[in-house]
């Protein structure tokens, strides 16, 4: 067994390797990064995470859910640290899982991958408690400056492999699976079937509406067109950002600047709005509809996948299923009560279905400009990939082992 | 546990343009000391859990006036170590006007208030009682003495022989302040002895910021029912939290349990419309309730959410969504002219 596999194993039961270890760790994954451009290609099939914020039992509760790496391709959309009281662990685990299989690992950085945050949020404060030093907090550190930005997902099918022994039909678009792999809802490309028959919850009533479970768990089915690549980004959007070739041109490797095209990719939020706005967070915009299906359009993108929102549902559809939410910390802060998901595309295998050339230099005749991409609806949307959300709960109290501080000032009181 | 050496935490917006808060606010941060005693004794009493749960707001409280959200130069005194806490908000102080005035606070704990309201040089003659625990009430008064800040503000706490009580009733404009040592649950009585000094006679507002809701129900609302019983002019205002069915209120629920807090009127009054209807039955004319998340959407001014979003940056702004939703504000009032906190049609 290699170092890095006893690493592995040793971070895996949530022990945390030696700094020494970290250093090396730390080191050859910069090597690896610093190899990846801003925007990774990665190819399906893929399964797709948001946030992780340290809460490892959740982790290996994922892993569990949607199978273990190297098996499983995995594509986590960053927020790995602060919050949880492991974020040491977690990150680490991810990032020996990316040196040790660096084609079956995709790491994107997150907004709290950045030194700034995490002296508030706690991972500063982790690694101090569990060194006592900052050392390892700076590797750490070091690492999230070479983190891709970006990733773009190609080869994504039209069709879902069946999730389990049950036949699947081919025309589903959207499948909701809980964690014991069973089929919570199914939506077709052209209505909703299966076993959730309640309308669209964001009221859109012609839009098929999963998962049966509430509210803010929205999708809207498309209707078949021809697909487009998948963006997965952190945060969304940015007002200096119009093609995926500028997020290429960023220099990444840096702090995350406080504002700016790179500081917006990461904290962006999509909301229910015409064009740009101020964000609440006091640190990139949000982005309504529009800008959304006209960069797609643009972009000969089918969907961006992006995370930074808690979503109580785990995951959610938005503006007709141009994004999507994932959400991946269950129970966040052990306090959110929210259910966490993964999005898995899966590989087209029959050769017919689409494979995008790289984005970004579409050279569409009009330009991608704005006036045909809004006026004639679905006419002009790549028909999005088949997706699977595999949703799950938070891991069993008793196989996390609790830590005896209690957090302080949890609630009013 | 010693703590760790941290050095000064960077505020998130130090480095923002135009937006940016107050940049050289340092952080005062250390682990340990932090806890309230309660969550380490072995099997400690639902009552004394019940008075630790204050240490969490003195803690938030610090927090607060640390980071710039407070101005409480009084906040301090309650603290034991230097302490660490998520920034929480307390309620805006309740503003008033008129001439002669009381008003009652049960559950007060190290609340402080009141020396910032007898600071500032009150312009009314103010009644102010506060009713907790006698444990709570005889460290305040310890606290108060031995504090020379808090001594200018309250020259003479003189305690009540035989009783935990102690007050100062020579305060300017001939106002008191008064300090009651008891167990909420003896006013619940139908023999209980009104609180000393208690005026009847005067327009009154009783105030629960989250105490009513760790007594049983019927408890809950004989203690209401000891003022209304005596006071006519009565109003009041009631902080809890809501929601405790939906997830994040399941979780709330199960993680308090896990802590031995047990907040019994949850239950009964679980939303809006259930706290109006229970100021009502309570016999207030008019009763009106808010979340907290409508509160700050909606009533506190765009200055002073940039003046608070600019103090630290939140990005827990869902977080906030869903915990401030899950909190309410209940006022209501009988025999006074409150025209000015009525909402909508009603």
């Amino acid at each position: 067994m290699s170092d890095l596999d006893k690493a592995i194993a040793q971070l895996r039961a949530c022990r945390p390797i030696p700094e020494a270890q970290v250093r090396e760790v730390c080191h050859k994954a910069r090597e690896l990064l610093i190899e990846e451009g801003n925007v990774v290609t990665v190819t399906a099939p893929v399964t797709i995470c948001g946030d992780i914020h340290g809460q490892f039992h959740d982790l290996m509760e994922l892993f569990r859910v949607g199978g273990d790496p190297p098996d499983t391709n995995y594509l986590f959309m960053g927020d790995f640290v602060d919050r949880g009281f492991y974020s040491l662990e977690s990150f680490l685990l991810l990032l020996c899982l990316k040196v040790r299989y660096p084609d079956r690992m995709t790491l994107i950085r997150g907004n709290h991958e950045s030194r700034q945050i995490t002296t508030v949020y706690g991972f500063y404060d982790e690694c101090l408690r569990k060194y006592g030093s900052a050392n390892v907090w700076r590797y750490c550190c070091d690492v999230f400056d070479y983190l891709a930005l970006g990733a773009i997902v190609l080869g994504a099918s039209n069709t879902l492999e069946p999730a389990n022994e049950e036949t699947t039909r081919d025309d589903i678009e959207i499948e909701v699976c809980n964690a014991d792999r069973a089929i919570i809802s199914q939506f077709s490309r052209r209505g909703k079937m299966g076993s959730s028959e309640q309308g669209s919850p964001n009221g859109k009533a012609e839009r098929t509406g999963p998962p049966g479970s509430a509210a803010s768990g929205s999708s809207g089915g498309t209707v078949g067109n021809p697909t487009g690549a998948v963006l997965c980004v952190h945060g969304g959007l940015s007002p200096l950002i119009d093609t995926v070739d500028k997020i290429r041109l960023l220099d990444r490797k840096q702090e995350v600047p406080h504002e700016g095209a790179m500081c917006d990719l990461l904290w962006s939020d999509p909301d229910e709005i015409d064009g740009w706005g101020l964000s609440p967070r006091g640190a990139g915009f949000l982005f309504g509809a529009d800008i959304v299906k006209v960069f797609n359009h643009r972009n000969d993108l089918s969907l961006i996948a992006r995370a930074h929102q808690l979503v109580m549902e785990g995951f959610k559809e938005m503006f007709d299923a141009s994004i999507v939410t994932v959400w991946s910390a269950p129970n966040y802060c052990y306090r959110c009560g929210n259910v966490a998901a993964v999005l898995e595309l899966s590989e087209d295998s029959s050769g017919q279905g689409f494979f995008a050339r790289s984005n970004g230099d579409v050279g569409r005749s009009d330009g991608g400009a704005t006036k045909g991409v809004l006026m004639d609806s679905d006419e002009n949307f790549k028909r999005g990939p088949a997706r699977r959300y595999r949703v799950f709960q938070a891991a069993p109290q008793d196989s996390r082992g609790m830590p005896a501080k209690k957090p302080v000032a949890d609630y009013f009181l | 546990m010693a703590n760790m050496p941290a050095p000064s935490i960077p505020n998130l917006l130090t480095l923002r343009g135009s937006r940016g808060g107050s940049g050289t606010r340092g952080r005062i941060r250390g682990r340990g000391g932090a806890q309230s005693s309660a969550t380490t004794a072995p099997t400690p009493s639902h009552d004394t859990i019940i008075q630790g749960t204050d240490t969490d707001a003195a803690i938030s409280r610090m927090s607060a006036v640390d980071l710039g959200y407070l101005d409480d130069p009084y906040a301090r005194f309650f603290i034991q170590a230097p302490a660490v806490g998520a920034a929480v908000r307390r309620l805006p102080i309740i503003n008033r006007e008129g001439q002669e005035r009381q008003i009652v606070s049960l559950g007060a704990g190290t609340d402080t208030r009141v020396f910032r309201l007898f600071q500032r040089g009150n312009q009314h003659k103010l009644i102010y009682h506060e009713v907790d625990f006698p444990t709570v009430t005889d460290k305040k008064h310890h606290v108060v003495r031995s504090t020379a800040a808090m001594s200018t503000v309250l020259p003479k706490p003189e305690a009540i022989a035989e009783t935990h009580t102690w007050r100062d009733e020579t305060l300017p404009g001939g106002s008191q302040y008064w300090c009651h040592g008891l167990d909420l649950r003896d006013l619940s009585k139908p023999d209980a002895t009104p609180l000393s000094g208690l005026r009847t006679d005067i327009p009154t507002l009783l105030i629960s910021e989250c105490c009513l809701c760790y007594l049983e129900v019927a408890d809950a609302s004989k203690v209401m029912k000891h003022f209304t019983d005596r006071v006519p002019h009565l109003s009041v205002v009631l902080y809890e939290p809501i929601h405790p069915h939906d997830p994040f209120g399941r979780q709330m629920v199960s993680n308090l349990a896990a802590r031995h807090i047990r907040m019994p009127t949850l239950e009964d009054y679980a939303d809006i419309s259930k706290q109006e209807a229970r100021l009502r039955d309570a016999g207030f004319d008019t009763a009106h309730s808010l979340t907290i998340e409508r509160i700050w959407e909606d009533w506190v001014s765009p200055e002073e959410k940039e003046r608070v979003d600019g103090l630290e940056g939140l990005d827990e702004v869902e977080e906030w969504n869903l915990l401030a939703g899950h909190y309410s504000v209940s006022w209501g009032w009988r025999e006074i002219n409150l025209d000015g906190w009525r909402i909508g049609p009603g």
